[in-house]
């Protein structure tokens, strides 16, 4: 972040696209209630490839001018007004989010399409309305500038994000969102705490601003500790993942897709907005190590659980518990000056930075692909129970190959964009000296494997009886969802280059080997 | 781009043209017959540009493709026994139902098993090594059964644990090296100053051990050779198995002289070699025999790799190398006589038995065959004191695993007495039998620098004959006294695995119960107390 | 004690009775309750510190009386959902309690499993 001298009340050039891209989901929530019925969806379908251009046109004016991009809302500056700022992380965020959320709307077009002629119905109009308000919320909450927007960014995603998880209406799914949201509350009053304490102590709550105040007194260290704490309550990292795997499994296929890669980052992200751009001296040791051990019982425990479901959209849900673990080891091995064993600098720093961020990034898609082929497979056989999955392969190759790939990427198998993020990974981890999370990154591919082969095995053998499908699926979904997982496999072939995108916008801290 | 540039590329850009043309179905149709065309661009390059090398910009953190002399000649044979198995496969796959999706396996798995010679890069050869290990996996389970498919599962397990611990290795490895360079050649020459020398070692040690079956990890190999149809058995035992081959060419850096390690090495590879005779003679499936004597051989050569280790030899690399050639050639083409034989009847039987036999005992070092120049070649790294000894006393143990293997070769004769196989079976069966006696002789005089005085020497063909006498005279007494020994499972010890596989799922329920209390409500409540009170005291204390 | 630290030991006195509700009580309905006593106390504590802002010549400091506002408007749209949630959970199945899961139903047969 800039030092807070250089923060003018002016914004930069890009920054009017950062309020474009809070404004128009805005916009396209307000259009969708008031015009109702089939325009909801079409206001959805058209607002999800416009947000991808917004989002790629910021990561170019970021990546171009190599500095922060920001809006600073009517002219007032902070401390009495309000800031948004779009580093490398927030663009390459936003990306993530526009191509998710296109291939989503695609994938549930005929899922939730109202006939025509038709009345409204429930479900249609309240998917695409709540889909259009998460990636506003999704926005905001990259962009965002100062502790409280992320506050009310925070709620809105959570929001936007219950009903989804019980819009068939079923009983368990009722109960799933209940539990789902009063958790959500109960972390976000323990954030809301946190930021009393910080404003009562430092008298702002803009990032920039507290960054140049935050002193390391206790007042400061009891602020970060609830606020972590109740962000960790939103991410379900383990053990506070009670809400995460009914909510998950509960909501329609597109729903879960989602809510496991979008809806729990953004939580995350602010964790990591937290530790890296509110305090960034604060990565000290023992509570890194905390953090870091949580993930990896997170990575063993939601693994071990996921061999055991009998269901696939549980499978898939546990999963996502144990794949979030993976995100909390950037917190230990946070970017710090280090030197390769041999003496010599390394080509680059933050290489841990880079794999955790990738992580995320390969994670939302692999995930997203994954949730959305369980969707098929569940409306082509009627079930999802996993034992019933003979043979599936020969009769629905496309999905089951999907599926494949997704798996690929949460394997860390070559070629994909998780491979690279666990190379890096261990590769920090290694030059850290803290070898442990390496095996337990090494271990949690390995049941990663289990629990995907444990699908595919069955997928692709021969089925003793002839499948017969309950419904017909439609080629065009089955084509975005494979766009989709070759997404994953794509950002495996990043070049080295992208990864400068991320670095834009980091604070000086580590002693930056030259290129 | 230089024309061995283009020939590498190729290599690699043929397969994978004819794996994405099969996501049409009617491509899908047509792919069986095209099998023995796809590893053609590999003979070429194999034969034509030995150093060259291709460096393909940007992707996947650098993907580089060179060619050493070990690397040239193990992709030569491989490629031809690719291209002859290809042909095999074809014939028996016409007018099959999934033969499509067999030629999808097939060629992942040949585009992979080229692969790994080529790669000069840690992370390309990381991925060529996957798809070689993981595609593997679709030719073992091609027949359903549930035989095939526990097969499947165990070859899976293993090979995803190998590729664990590689990764490791290879990070290790990349971290060690100066500059970050990501070469195969950097890291080893940088390896034995690594500080994490050791950890590296084993870590390279484990996971190619595993892929070529040194004990104890070999339990994958019987079960899945025997549950492969017979030309993915041949390439899977021929060539696939290479790939670890490969790796500790490349890999050990037996520049150096590292005692310790080496006699590890050359202890485990010898008690392997024992092993895999020992339990290969209760086997009654020539399938079976077969992978045991490839447990077996392999053996032999990690004793070879132990020797040159242990010495600093670094001669040895080349010499392993054309041990592996020859053994590619030999055990593809035994796979495919079983094939053969099961479609001849028993009056036509010595067509097929009697090359098996030259290219059985070949195996043992029977003199003038390609064996023969392979014993004599390993006799250097390995010296002349126990390891030596033992490593000939091997060839007594493989001559008697042999026999048994013709023996049972016999068994799986035709009913029909009078049939013969097609000729789309026998052809490629034949040339294999062929390059298997022709090439190594070629390979020895042009790469190893030999010279055809070196075999006719009295001595060399003493030490040679001495031990197939003795595995003849063990084979004899196995036949008269054979039937009173147990009848071991294939796979042996991997039935050890069920019990742990049952502490295993009670350990998984363990978890589950934990799970639903963790889930509960003022559970979950507290803990998020106690966390936020944790972190505050942790940072507290910290500062 | 001035009234301003008065004010905060309430807030602080709020929160931990909220906390304890949520954490406890079994019933959505008295979370709901507990949850706006949580944030009523956090509120309570933004007053106080607008006060010490004031104290230290500002005026009352209205940045906090701005968030205030806006954690209301937050804290009501939160309990308006929980509480139609429980509502609509109570019509489901008779009964509104979240320490067990209510016996999973077969999926309807919709677009979605």
């Amino acid at each position: 972040m800039p030092h807070p001298d250089a923060i003018s009340a002016a914004s930069t050039s890009g920054g009017a696209l950062l309020v474009v891209a809070i404004v128009l989901p805005i916009v396209g929530v307000l259009l969708a209630l008031a015009l109702g019925g089939r325009h909801a969806e079409r206001v959805a379908l058209a607002l999800m490839p416009t947000l991808l251009a917004v989002a790629a046109a910021i990561a170019l004016c970021v990546w171009r001018t190599g500095e922060i991009a920001q809006y600073v809302v009517g002219g007032w500056a902070p401390p009495l007004g309000v800031a948004f700022r779009a580093d490398g992380l927030s663009a390459a965020m936003a990306l993530t989010t526009g191509v998710v959320a296109t291939a989503i709307a695609l994938f549930a077009r005929p899922a939730f399409a109202t006939a025509p002629g038709g009345g409204e119905t429930r479900g249609p109009l309240v998917f695409w309305t709540l889909l259009i308000a998460i990636c506003g919320a999704l926005n905001a909450i990259w962009f965002g500038g100062d502790l409280f927007t992320l506050y009310v960014a925070l709620e809105l995603l959570t929001f936007g994000a219950v009903p989804l998880v019980c819009l068939d209406g079923r009983p368990e799914t009722i109960a799933a969102a209940l539990r789902y949201l009063l958790f959500a509350l109960f972390g976000s009053v323990l954030y809301l705490l946190g930021t009393v304490v910080l404003y009562g102590a430092y008298g702002t709550l803009d990032i920039v601003l507290l960054a140049d105040r935050v002193r390391a007194v206790p007042i400061s260290w009891i602020a970060a500790a609830l606020m972590t704490a109740g962000l960790l309550a939103k991410t379900a990292l383990f053990p506070l993942h009670l809400w995460l795997p009914p909510a998950h499994a509960g909501a329609p296929a597109a729903g879960s897709a989602l809510l496991s890669a979008l809806v729990v980052k953004g939580s995350f992200f602010l964790v990591v907005r937290l530790w890296f751009d509110v305090m960034p001296g604060l990565p000290d040791q023992a509570a890194a190590q905390i953090l870091g051990a949580l993930g990896a019982s997170a990575i063993i425990f939601g693994s071990v659980l996921a061999l055991r479901q009998a269901r696939l959209k549980l499978l898939i849900a546990y999963s996502t518990v144990a794949q979030i673990g993976y995100l909390f080891f950037l917190f230990p091995l946070a970017p710090k000056s280090f030197v390769a064993a041999s003496g010599a600098a390394l080509a680059w720093s933050g290489v841990a930075w880079t794999g955790g961020i990738l992580q995320m990034i390969s994670h939302a898609v692999a995930k997203a692909a994954m949730f959305m082929a369980a969707g098929l497979l569940g409306e082509a056989l009627g079930h999802d129970r996993i034992a019933g999955f003979g043979g599936v392969g020969r009769v629905l190759p496309m999905t089951v190959a999907a599926f494949a790939l997704g798996g690929m990427s949460l394997m860390g198998l070559p070629p994909s964009g998780g491979f690279v993020a666990k190379w890096l990974l261990l590769t920090a981890a290694v030059a850290e000296g803290q070898w442990w999370w390496a095996v337990v990154i090494l271990i949690g591919g390995l049941l990663a494997a289990g629990y995907v082969f444990r699908v595919l095995g069955p997928a692709f053998a021969r089925s003793e009886a002839p499948i017969t499908l309950r419904a017909p699926v439609s080629r065009q979904r089955e084509a975005v969802v494979l766009a989709l997982a070759v997404c994953a496999l794509l950002l495996g072939f990043l070049p080295l280059k992208a990864s400068e995108l991320l670095e834009i916008g980091r604070p000086d801290t580590a002693e930056v080997a030259p290129r | 781009m230089t024309g061995e540039g283009a020939l590498l590329a190729l290599t690699l850009a043929v397969p994978l043209a004819l794996l994405v043309s099969c996501l049409s179905p009617r491509q899908r149709q047509r792919a069986p017959a095209l099998l023995a065309l796809a590893p053609a661009p590999a003979l070429v390059a194999a034969i034509a540009c030995s150093g060259g090398m291709i460096v393909l910009p940007g992707a996947l953190l650098g993907l580089t493709l060179a060619l050493d002399a070990p690397g040239a000649m193990l992709l030569g044979v491989a490629a031809l026994l690719w291209i002859a198995a290809g042909l095999y496969a074809s014939a028996t796959l016409r007018g099959a139902a999934d033969a499509g999706r067999f030629a999808v396996w097939w060629l992942l798995t040949l585009t992979g098993s080229l692969g790994v010679f080529v790669a000069a890069d840690l992370v390309g050869f990381y991925l060529v090594f996957a798809m070689v290990s993981l595609a593997a996996y679709g030719l073992v389970v091609h027949d359903g059964t549930p035989r095939a498919r526990r097969a499947g599962s165990v070859y899976v397990a293993l090979a995803v644990l190998g590729e664990a611990f590689l990764l490791m290795g290879f990070v290790l490895l990349a971290q060690a090296t100066p500059g970050g360079s990501l070469l195969i050649r950097d890291g080893v020459a940088a390896l034995p100053n690594s500080p994490w020398r050791e950890a590296t070692l084993a870590l390279l040690m484990l996971g190619f051990g595993i892929k070529i079956g040194l004990i104890p990890f070999h339990v994958w190999m019987p079960l899945a050779y025997s549950a492969a149809p017979i030309p993915a058995a041949a390439v899977l035992s021929g060539a696939a198995v290479k790939a670890g081959v490969i790796g500790l060419i490349r890999f050990l850096p037996m520049q150096t002289a590292l005692p310790d390690w080496g006699a590890a090495l050359a202890a485990v590879g010898l008690a392997s070699a024992f092993y895999g005779v020992a339990i290969g003679i209760t086997q009654r499936n020539p399938k079976t025999v077969l992978a045991y004597s490839s447990i077996s051989q392999m053996g032999v050569l990690a004793a070879v790799f132990g020797a040159g280790l242990a010495t600093g030899d670094g001669g040895a690399a080349l010499i392993a190398a054309f041990y592996a050639a020859h053994h590619v050639l030999v055990k593809g083409g035994l796979f495919l006589a079983v094939g053969v034989m099961t479609a001849t009847g028993r009056r036509c039987a010595w067509q097929v038995l009697l090359p098996a036999a030259i290219l059985a005992l070949s195996l043992a070092g029977l003199p003038f065959t390609g064996g023969a120049l392979a014993k004599l070649a390993i006799k250097t790294p390995l010296g002349s004191g126990l390891v030596g000894f033992l490593a000939t006393l091997s060839a007594a143990g493989t001559t008697l695993l042999m026999l048994h293997y013709l023996r049972r070769l016999m068994t799986s004769v035709a009913m029909d007495d009078s049939r013969v196989a097609p000729a789309t079976l026998a052809l490629p069966w034949l040339v294999t039998a062929a390059a298997a006696v022709l090439a190594p002789w070629l390979l020895y005089v042009t790469v190893l620098g030999g010279g055809i005085a070196d075999v006719l020497d009295l001595s060399a063909l003493a030490s040679a004959v001495w031990p197939i006498l003795l595995g003849a005279v063990l084979a004899a007494a196995l036949w008269r006294w054979g039937d009173r020994m147990p009848g071991l499972p294939a796979g042996d010890v991997v039935v050890a695995a069920r019990p742990v596989a049952g502490l295993a799922r009670a350990i998984a329920e363990g978890f589950e119960v934990a799970d639903v209390s963790l889930r509960r409500w003022p559970v979950a409540g507290l803990l998020l107390l106690i966390l936020a009170a944790g972190l505050g005291a942790a940072l507290l204390a910290g500062h | 004690m001035t009234a301003t630290t008065l004010f905060g030991l309430c807030g602080a006195a709020l929160v931990g009775l909220g906390l304890f509700g949520v954490v406890v009580h079994p019933q959505p309905l008295r979370k709901i309750l507990a949850f706006n006593l949580l944030g009523g106390g956090v509120f309570l504590l933004f007053g106080a510190i607008a006060r010490r802002g004031a104290a230290a010549g500002m005026g009352a400091d209205p940045v906090p009386q701005a968030m205030v506002i806006t954690g209301i408007v937050v804290a009501f749209s939160a309990t308006a959902l929980a509480v139609a949630l429980v509502l609509r959970l109570f019509e489901a199945t008779g009964g509104a309690s979240l320490n067990s899961d209510p016996p999973r139903t077969e999926p309807a047969a919709g677009p979605d499993g």
